[in-house]
């Protein structure tokens, strides 16, 4: 019995493994079939969502429903793309800087914030989001105000396929952290704290000190994820991370599935890259991104991640049906 | 002194109408926990209502007022039916929902009416001189409604057996179904006095300022605010959360400019709640 259940298990494992790598073998060979550079401008974009959707994932692990996490992001993007354009610092040191700059704020906020539970955290991240945008536009000297920081040094400014292999680097490392985190004992620890705080720190858990880990380490990433951003689109503008965005994250992991590790990264991935294939609707896309949030939510409690699960046991049920009617 | 007064009435005008949108949010997170981000777009869309068919079709304005709020209602109780209702308790999957309505109900503004800025005319157009003093005379109506429907809004929540099922239902769900409470009638009752308030303070605020398919946005937030800031499951103390905001944002634009004010006001109700953790009238939350 025990033994069928540890094969079982690593048989699951071994399925996850390979599955996640094909997936990235998948997108290495992408950019030799598809030459569009706006197609691998999408897939960029869609890379860049995934390492915030996974960090915000990361978080609410924790417990904590972050609403601000797009303003965590644009102090990333501004830090990074701030240095890089008054003092001419190189992208490679600009981009660690920006994602420490962002885990610094973030252990200072989430300190701050550690007393707030439930959704009184989430509603004030959601202000300390519209707070932080609000702050960007009183110092117009480094972030350029209302008008955007306009002209960030580029990356990689020969060609957009430099670039997304940058980009799968920094999504492989930022996955594979945040994988390590979650399965690693500080992981089971935040969902001891998710689950009820009180017998979390009965058991001497100091669960204000890990959902303060949580944040930061969260944050670095999206903060990461933020720089390179700035590197990328060279204009910052700060209507890119206002509340809407900040929601958007939200929708992403909600809509992948907030229970899995792959929820974001699957989320992410429709959510972008179906609506930018239908872009001929113009005006009518959010009817089709609203229609697919609304389908997940009626057909797939799991999200979309749980998908192939509900069909297995689907078919199943209805073969023990057919079963059950036979004489 | 004429500032003095006007920035009195400013605030007050802008508190009546903030705590008339925050209402219906504060009755959908306690009656159902439902976070209704659509708040803020059910909000334009109620107004853009009033301005179709008081412009459009060149009905009389309060009539239009009144068509707007009905109108809105009905779709409320809808919402409750199809949308909120399958998800009872469901925190996660409610707040997907309701960012799929926000994105219908903008987009399908936006394709039929167009971005452009459109501004209802004046409800009661003038100015009403006191002395030394001249109100504008929109302000004051809008006020006065403001203040009108709150007040009926605070003898049925205390007289009327369906307010008082509300209140129960806020305060413990489950006694509230020992007792006998249809919490999904009353759910639909609340919702459709949210979208309704709402609506109405689409209208005025529609007429005082400007429609825009994302002014919703704005409203959200303040209402968001407002309601975490008095706590949740406190219908009174919305009322004095939205004098403190209302005051908030008709004071510090004198001292101030925009987005400084922005900042300023979000920074003293994130220190109010750093202080008291569960806003200043609220409950526990766990």
């Amino acid at each position: 019995m025990i033994e069928t259940e540890i094969s079982l298990r690593a048989s699951g494992r071994l399925a996850r493994i390979v599955a996640y790598t094909a997936v990235l073998v998948i997108s290495l060979l992408l950019p030799l079939w598809i030459r569009s550079p706006y197609l691998i401008h999408v897939f960029n974009l869609t890379l860049i969502n995934i390492i915030a959707a996974s960090s915000l994932r990361l978080i609410a692990v924790s417990g904590q429903l972050s609403l601000g996490h797009a303003g965590f992001m644009s102090i990333g993007a501004y830090t990074a793309g701030g240095l890089a354009k008054h003092l001419g610092w190189a992208a490679w040191i600009t981009i660690p800087v920006g994602a420490v700059a962002t885990m610094i704020v973030a252990i200072l906020v989430g300190y701050l914030f550690v007393r707030l539970r439930a959704i009184y955290f989430s509603m004030v991240s959601l202000f300390f989001g519209i707070g932080v945008l609000a702050v960007n536009q009183v110092c117009e000297k480094f972030t350029g105000g209302y008008a955007g920081l306009i002209g960030v040094p580029v990356m990689f400014a020969g060609s957009k396929v430099q670039n997304y292999y940058f980009f799968i680097g920094l999504t492989v490392f930022s996955l594979l952290a945040l994988y390590r985190i979650e399965t690693c004992r500080i992981g089971v620890t935040l969902k001891a704290i998710a689950q009820s705080h009180l017998v979390a720190s009965s058991v001497g858990i100091n669960e204000a000190g890990y959902r303060v880990f949580a944040m930061g380490v969260g944050c670095f990433f999206v903060g990461l994820s933020g720089a390179a951003y700035a590197h990328y689109f060279a204009v910052l503008s700060h209507s890119s991370f206002n509340f809407l965005a900040s929601v958007n994250m939200l929708v992403y992991v909600l809509v992948g599935g907030i229970g899995s590790f792959a929820g974001p990264i699957v989320g992410t991935t429709v959510l972008i890259i179906i609506p930018e294939l239908f872009r001929m609707l113009k005006a009518y896309v959010p009817y089709l991104f609203a229609a697919i949030m609304i389908i997940v939510i009626f057909v797939m409690p799991e999200g979309l991640v749980g998908l192939p699960g509900q069909i297995i046991s689907w078919i199943k049920g209805s073969r023990e049906r057919k079963d059950t009617h036979a004489p | 002194m004429e500032t003095v007064i006007n920035t009195i009435i400013g605030a007050l005008v802008l508190s009546s109408m903030y705590i008339l949108v925050a209402l219906g949010f504060a009755l959908l997170l306690s009656i159902m926990g439902v976070l209704n981000f659509a708040h803020g777009a059910i909000y334009m869309v109620g107004g853009y209502i009033c301005y179709q068919f008081a412009v459009e079709f060149g009905l009389n304005q309060w009539l239009s007022l009144l068509l707007s709020t009905l109108i809105m209602g009905a779709f409320g109780v809808l919402l409750e039916r199809v949308c909120f209702r399958p998800f009872y308790g469901d925190m996660y999957r409610t707040i997907v929902m309701t960012i799929a309505i926000v994105l219908v109900l903008e987009t399908t503004v936006n394709v039929l009416v167009g971005v452009h800025i459109r501004s209802l005319p004046a409800f009661v157009p003038g100015i009403i001189k006191a002395g030394a003093i001249s109100l504008s005379a929109e302000r004051l109506v809008t006020f006065f409604i403001g203040g009108v429907l709150l007040l009926g809004l605070t003898l049925f929540i205390k007289k009327a057996k369906a307010g008082q099922q509300m209140l129960a239902v806020s305060q413990e769900p489950e006694g509230a179904v020992l007792q006998g409470i249809d919490i999904f009638r009353i759910s639909a009752v609340a919702c459709a006095m949210g979208c309704a308030l709402a609506a109405v303070a689409g209208s005025l605020m529609g007429a005082i300022f400007e429609l825009s398919p994302f002014m919703g946005d704005y409203m959200l937030v303040k209402a968001i605010q407002l309601v975490i800031l008095s706590g949740i499951g406190s219908i009174g103390g919305v009322l004095a959360g939205g004098l403190i905001v209302g005051s908030i944002d008709a004071v510090l634009p004198l001292f101030a400019s925009g987005a400084v004010t922005q900042a300023v006001g979000l920074g003293i109700i994130i220190v109010l709640l750093l202080i008291r953790p569960r806003g200043l009238f609220g409950r526990e939350v766990t």
